[in-house]
């Protein structure tokens, strides 16, 4: 058992779904992993870290379990790399002077993002680390973690705006705004992710190596 | 004999700083100023919490954690009431400073306990310093936004400029991050079971228990 799981597992074992799982993970990546290199040759310093960030929490499993099927659920993938999506498209340039409420779509993109790297962290910690959390720490861990990135973030913009002469801050209102979107988008994924691993199937579960990850220690 | 001579000192200023307070009470009674009285009111009473927290639960705060708590409050009320926001450049990131080292003080606080009395939950020390940034910038950041809030709801000015709030959050993570460095060090001398037990958390929780279980007979 101890051997199967480090060498990974046999072709013949994986069924059709998990087969697809994998694909659709593995290709979301793929827009995150393109949008970062995009992203570095245009130097934008903080996309880049968020991308790299991003990327390396989602190979870790991979790497360390050598097994390619071991990748994110596919949901959450796209779910991390949707903003960096949205940052880099040229079409989001245009549609933010069409519709008002683009801005508002981008900013709750973000913080989803930003609260399913917590996650993701809470995760990875708990698989690599003599780190320990229950439920309801994990949920505030999400939620605070997400807000201080917001606020890290629009710091770092700040001084990036002042350093470099870039304009990617508005005016105090629209980084409030922003910044409360964090809020409402930090608070309903720390609901989210606590729903999505109760309801998740057992036996998905396990195929993914999330094991009882969020559970009280066995 | 020293330590005790400090601590000594710090309660008398600690009672010098409340009688600001008041002061600047009486002094908004009198002169009809009546903006920063609900502040000094608010900051006495939460002032006075790690007393009522001493008598009631039998826990224990360090005393350089209240003194801190009593200075914060100090400096937001007096110094404001005496227009320092207006007067003294910077005032505000000073406030911003204390008051994020006291959030993360206390954070670290909770954090400690909770990793002391939960079982299922175990923080080792980078991960408490990572937690106690984190917190104290999450906090910033919520208060921004009331501060925000506020300014739209009420037409007050809390908030002068994007600068202004951008550099107040960049004070905060300094505030953070100096008591998450100062807290990583500290446990490195002292355990955390050790520290737990100075704030005598063990007392505190009999005296909950008791007070619920009253409750329950009572009910």
């Amino acid at each position: 058992m101890e051997a199967e799981r480090h060498m990974g597992r046999s072709i013949a074992s994986v069924t059709r779904d998990q087969i697809l799982e994998a694909e659709l993970s593995w290709i979301s990546s793929l827009v995150l992993f393109y949008s970062t290199v995009y992203l570095v040759l245009r130097l934008d310093v903080l996309w880049v870290v968020f991308g790299i960030v991003a990327l390396s929490l989602y190979v870790l499993p991979i790497v360390t379990s050598r097994d390619p099927f071991r990748a994110l659920p596919w949901e959450m993938t796209i779910v991390l790399s949707l903003p960096i999506l949205l940052h880099v498209s040229e079409g989001s340039r245009a549609l933010r002077e069409t519709a008002v409420w683009w801005d508002d779509l981008t900013s709750l993109a973000f913080a989803f993002s930003t609260s399913t790297i917590g996650f993701l962290l809470t995760i990875e910690l708990r698989m690599f680390t003599s780190v320990r959390m229950n439920r309801p720490f994990a949920i505030f861990f999400v939620i605070m973690f997400t807000l201080a990135i917001s606020g890290f973030w629009q710091v770092g913009e700040y001084v990036g705006d002042v350093v470099f002469g870039t304009q990617s801050q508005a005016t105090n209102g629209a980084v409030m705004g922003i910044m409360l979107w964090s809020l409402v988008g930090g608070i309903a994924m720390g609901i989210v992710y606590d729903v999505y691993l109760k309801s998740m199937s057992a036996k998905r579960m396990k195929a993914l190596g999330l094991v009882s990850l969020w559970e009280e220690p066995v | 004999m020293g330590g005790a001579c400090v601590k000594e000192r710090l309660k008398l200023l600690s009672r010098a700083m409340q009688a600001g307070m008041v002061a600047v009470v009486m002094a908004g009674l009198i002169t009809g100023n009546f903006t920063w009285i609900p502040a000094a009111l608010l900051s006495l009473f939460v002032s006075e919490v790690p007393s009522l927290l001493r008598r009631d639960l039998r826990l224990v705060l360090p005393i350089e954690l209240n003194f801190w708590i009593v200075l914060a409050l100090f400096f937001h009320v007096v110094a404001g009431f005496s227009g320092f926001y207006d007067r003294v450049p910077g005032w505000d990131h000073i406030t911003h400073v204390l008051s994020a080292s006291l959030v993360a003080a206390l954070g670290f606080v909770l954090v400690v306990s909770i990793d002391k009395y939960v079982d299922s939950i175990y923080l080792p020390r980078p991960f408490l310093a990572f937690f106690i940034v984190m917190f104290t910038m999450a906090f910033g950041v919520v208060w921004e936004l009331l501060e925000f809030g506020n300014d739209q709801l009420t037409g007050s000015r809390l908030q002068y400029s994007l600068s202004d709030s951008m550099i107040d959050m960049m004070f905060d993570a300094f505030g953070g991050t100096i008591v998450a460095t100062a807290g990583a060090h500290y446990l490195t001398h002292t355990s955390p079971e050790r520290f737990v037990e100075s704030l005598q958390l063990d007392h505190a929780r009999e005296r909950v228990t008791k007070l619920v279980e009253r409750r329950r007979g009572m009910s």
